[in-house]
């Protein structure tokens, strides 16, 4: 029922006025921000016209969304292969996130199992299949952003999906144990 | 908005008045550097403060020199009491008597899941939260009498406001009310709506730890890392902060907006009902126990035992320990100490990161709590700052910077607490802007049709970290409508979700087709409706003279702007000719416009300076006006019949009459 915007978005990138590339300065990022921040901020508005005042909020929230975006290294690799055609939020085969294959989902099933095994077993047998597949969701984060520096949009985006599996199970790995 | 055309307010005139007016038309809103206040609305006490101009904050006290009002409102009268006036009834009335009401805010009936000595009720539908406080001495009268949360809370901050007039000497232009940085979007937008039935122009919702940062910051350069740590009456909230080059920049909160010194009160009153051997306590002696408990906790933070004597629940002389204290709240310190792990994983930062932990609210008192983090950051927290006044301070700062003063500039990057979502089939929450983004932020969804004959859509916001819908709070929800009818999954409408710098959310809808906007109407879970508020505003008697107020000085300003473009316009025409304006008349004239300019670009004068200044400059001008007239009429005569002569009039009156109508809109919309 509910897909990502695709109405014309800014560019992040441009926002910051760095070049459109996986490789960041975070630093130089960072003091970017406050910068931008600093003269954005509504505050800075308060004694302005709604107009005004509503175009702040709007410029405010550009900059924080494209901040959010860029200093994260999965949001970063996932936004360069959005703007290459292939939006991994959305379903539809074409322009959306790619199939994992069936024998990638079978894994995950597999892999579901382990875990509660790990977990009925104890805190180290869960901690010794975390570490595994952090390390397999990490080696996909790589990969795909291997493929975004050789131009490889598809590619890239079927590492990203896989590394979306690796980490959602992640996350209810240390949901579960109440972390 | 008025829309503020320039072309037909210019007609044949110098446009000086314009130059004069124009800085006005082009700022919705005007502001007074200096009257601003900031206000900190806690759950067993507020304060006010001010830091006009730049100068150091400090509290506003009461009469008797008081900082700290207590936050309780007495309904045992007609008319509302406020403060320790009506804590004294507090033990008689517990019913009558609230306190705490912070707890309240933004709250449903289903919420309120702890003990408090009030008879509740609300719309039948879970909606908006009412307490009866006509069940005693009310009932009695024959009065009938629920108020909302929200009223509670604005009765504390329109005393507030007074106390702030008196200092100044005039009107608030404006405050900064905190609230705890978990609070969620009701909660919030309950506190704004008490300031607005207070009569307040909320300038800004302000999280409590950034406020105190505020103050904390400026005062050691505003640079590093630092965890505010601020346990309230009834609110604990942990934030991690970042300081570098004026800029405070929220990392990450966290905390529960459930969970204070209150608790502690109650575990103490529950162990002194057990003392007593009373299992089933009245209202009366749980309230009586309660106060009993805050007193003894308060003696405890200096002292190793204390004594109690209660006569309602026939306690003489009960010994406390502080060991004994320690432990009943034990279980709730920990909450706090795991809330504070949770915040320093969000912010990424490791405890001996920090550059300094800093203490707030008065439950920090408590040895046991400083104690607690002290072990959970390895360091002694930081306490200079009075626990109690630091975030008015703070509040009182960036009240400052809002109100137009001249201040070094600082800018306050705060984050949402909690997630937004949305309800998904089966009751799934979609998350759309995740827990602790820096705000302002939107998001937007695309939502289409699952049929041809879909026209409209539920929808359905919830604020939380949980995966289902009906374990967060629900927010609003609100319809779609007038989706246009087209194959399956073809119409596109985009919803627009806005969270401003007080982390309100706002919604707008448009569908991408046709680019049709759409209709929303967001109903507020458990807040008043914008019409409840607005007529709360306008029963509010106080709000209304000042209302009142402000619309005579717009019209004052309207009528001594068009006197003066008057004058001017026929100094441009005539004043040139000694006949009909001497030379010293006209300096007369002159010096009478100039002081029309000086009241008009002063912000802060008053309805009466202006109609004095708009009465002297038609007195001085009078005599000319009626030379000038004169002239009109006998050259008009030479050619025109004087039916000519009245339309031209007319039409001037008419010209005139659409310039005013102009003016008035745009000021009074202000």
């Amino acid at each position: 029922m509910t897909e990502a915007a695709t109405s014309a978005e800014p560019d992040f990138f441009a926002v910051f006025g760095v070049e459109r590339t996986y490789a960041i300065d975070r630093d130089a990022l960072e003091d970017r921000y406050l910068e931008l921040s600093a003269a954005a901020h509504p505050d800075r508005f308060a004694g302005a016209s709604a107009g005004e005042r509503r175009r702040a909020v709007e410029r405010a929230s550009a900059i924080n969304e494209a901040y959010r975006t860029l200093r994260d290294p999965v949001r970063r690799a996932e936004y360069l292969v959005k703007l290459g055609g292939v939006d991994l939020d959305r379903t539809d085969p074409e322009r959306g996130a790619p199939d994992p294959g069936q024998g990638f989902l079978i894994e995950m099933i597999e892999l579901r199992e382990s875990l509660e095994e790990a977990q009925a077993a104890g805190e180290e047998a869960v901690d010794e299949l975390r570490e595994e597949i952090e390390a397999r969701a990490e080696a996909a984060l790589d990969a795909g952003v291997d493929a975004i520096t050789a131009g490889d949009v598809r590619g890239a985006a079927q590492r990203l999906v896989v590394h979306r599996y690796l980490q959602r199970f992640l996350d209810e790995a240390d949901g579960e144990r109440g972390g | 908005m008025i829309p503020m055309s320039n072309e037909n307010l210019s007609i044949h005139d110098t446009g000086a008045l314009f130059q004069i007016a124009e800085p006005e038309e082009k700022r919705a809103r005007e502001r007074r550097p200096g009257f601003g206040i900031g206000i900190d609305l806690g759950t067993t006490h507020s304060l006010v403060a001010l830091a006009a101009k730049g100068s150091a904050p400090r509290i506003l006290p009461d009469a008797e020199g008081r900082a700290l009002l207590p936050s309780v409102v007495s309904y045992v009268d007609e008319a509302p009491v406020i403060g320790h006036a009506a804590m004294d009834a507090r033990e008689e009335h517990p019913a009558e008597v609230i306190s705490s009401v912070k707890r309240f805010m933004g709250r449903g009936l289903a919420d309120v899941d702890f003990h408090h000595p009030y008879h509740l009720a609300d719309d039948g539908e879970g909606g908006v939260l009412r307490i009866d406080v006509s069940v005693g001495v009310g009932a009695a009268a024959g009065r009938a009498r629920r108020v909302t949360p929200v009223e509670v809370s604005a009765e504390i901050l329109r005393e507030l406001r007074t106390r702030a007039e008196a200092e100044l000497g005039g009107p608030v232009d404006g405050a900064v009310i905190t609230v705890p940085a978990y609070f969620d979007d009701a909660q919030r937008q309950a506190t704004r709506d008490a300031g607005r039935i207070a009569g307040l122009n909320v300038y800004r919702l302000l999280a409590e730890p950034t406020a105190a940062a505020l103050a904390y910051g400026l005062d050691r350069g505003g640079q590093g890392l630092f965890a505010i740590y601020d346990l309230g009456g009834g609110t604990f909230d942990i934030s991690v902060l970042r300081l570098r080059g004026g800029v405070f920049q929220v990392l990450a909160t966290g905390g529960d907006s459930a969970l204070g010194g209150d608790d502690f009160d109650r575990a103490l009153a529950q162990h002194l009902l057990d003392l007593a051997a009373i299992a089933e306590p009245t209202r009366h002696q749980r309230e009586s126990a309660r106060i009993a408990a805050r007193a003894a906790k308060e003696a405890l933070s200096c002292d190793a035992v204390t004594h109690v004597r209660a006569e309602a629940l026939g306690l003489a002389d009960a010994e406390v320990r502080r060991e004994t204290l320690d432990e009943l709240i034990a279980p709730l310190i920990q909450r706090t100490v795991r809330a504070c792990r949770g915040a320093l994983k969000d912010a990424g930062i490791r405890a001996r990161e920090l550059d300094g932990v800093v203490l707030v609210g008065g439950s920090t008192r408590v040895p046991a709590v400083r104690a607690a983090v002290e072990k959970a950051f390895g360091r002694p927290p930081l306490t200079d700052i009075d626990p109690d006044k630091v975030v008015a301070y703070g509040a009182a700062i960036q009240a400052d910077i809002l109100s137009g003063a001249e201040r070094e500039g600082v800018t306050l990057l705060d984050v949402v607490p909690l997630s937004l979502g949305l309800e998904t089939m089966g009751g799934i929450v979609e998350k759309i802007i995740p827990r602790n983004a820096t705000i302002p932020i939107a998001a937007r969804q695309v939502f289409t049709n699952y049929s041809e004959q879909q026209t409209g859509m539920q929808i359905h916001v919830v604020q939380g970290e949980r995966e289902l819908a009906s374990d967060c709070r629900s927010l609003a929800r609100f319809e779609l409508r007038g989706i246009p009818r087209l194959p399956p999954s073809m119409a596109r409408v985009e919803v627009t979700f806005q969270l401003d710098a007080d982390a309100l959310l706002t919604v707008t809808a448009r569908e991408l087709m046709t680019g049709v906007k759409q209709s929303v109407e967001v109903k507020p879970t458990y807040g008043l409706s914008e019409d409840e508020v607005d007529q709360l505003v306008m029963d509010s008697y106080d709000h209304a003279s000042e209302d009142y107020a402000a619309r005579g000085l717009a019209e004052a300003r309207v009528e001594l702007g068009r006197v003066a473009l008057a004058v001017r316009t026929a100094l441009a025409e005539v004043g040139h000719l000694e006949a009909v304006l001497p030379a010293s008349e006209r300096a007369a004239v002159e010096a009478a416009l100039a002081d029309a300019d000086a009241a008009m670009s002063d912000a802060a004068a008053e309805a009466e300076r202006i109609v004095q200044v708009r009465k002297a400059l038609e007195r001085v001008s009078e005599p000319f006006a009626r030379r000038r007239m004169e002239r009109a009429l006998l050259a008009g005569m030479e050619g025109r019949s004087l039916h000519d002569i009245e339309n031209v009039l007319a039409a001037e009156e008419g010209e005139l009459e659409e310039r005013r109508g102009g003016h008035t809109a745009a000021l009074i919309e202000e």
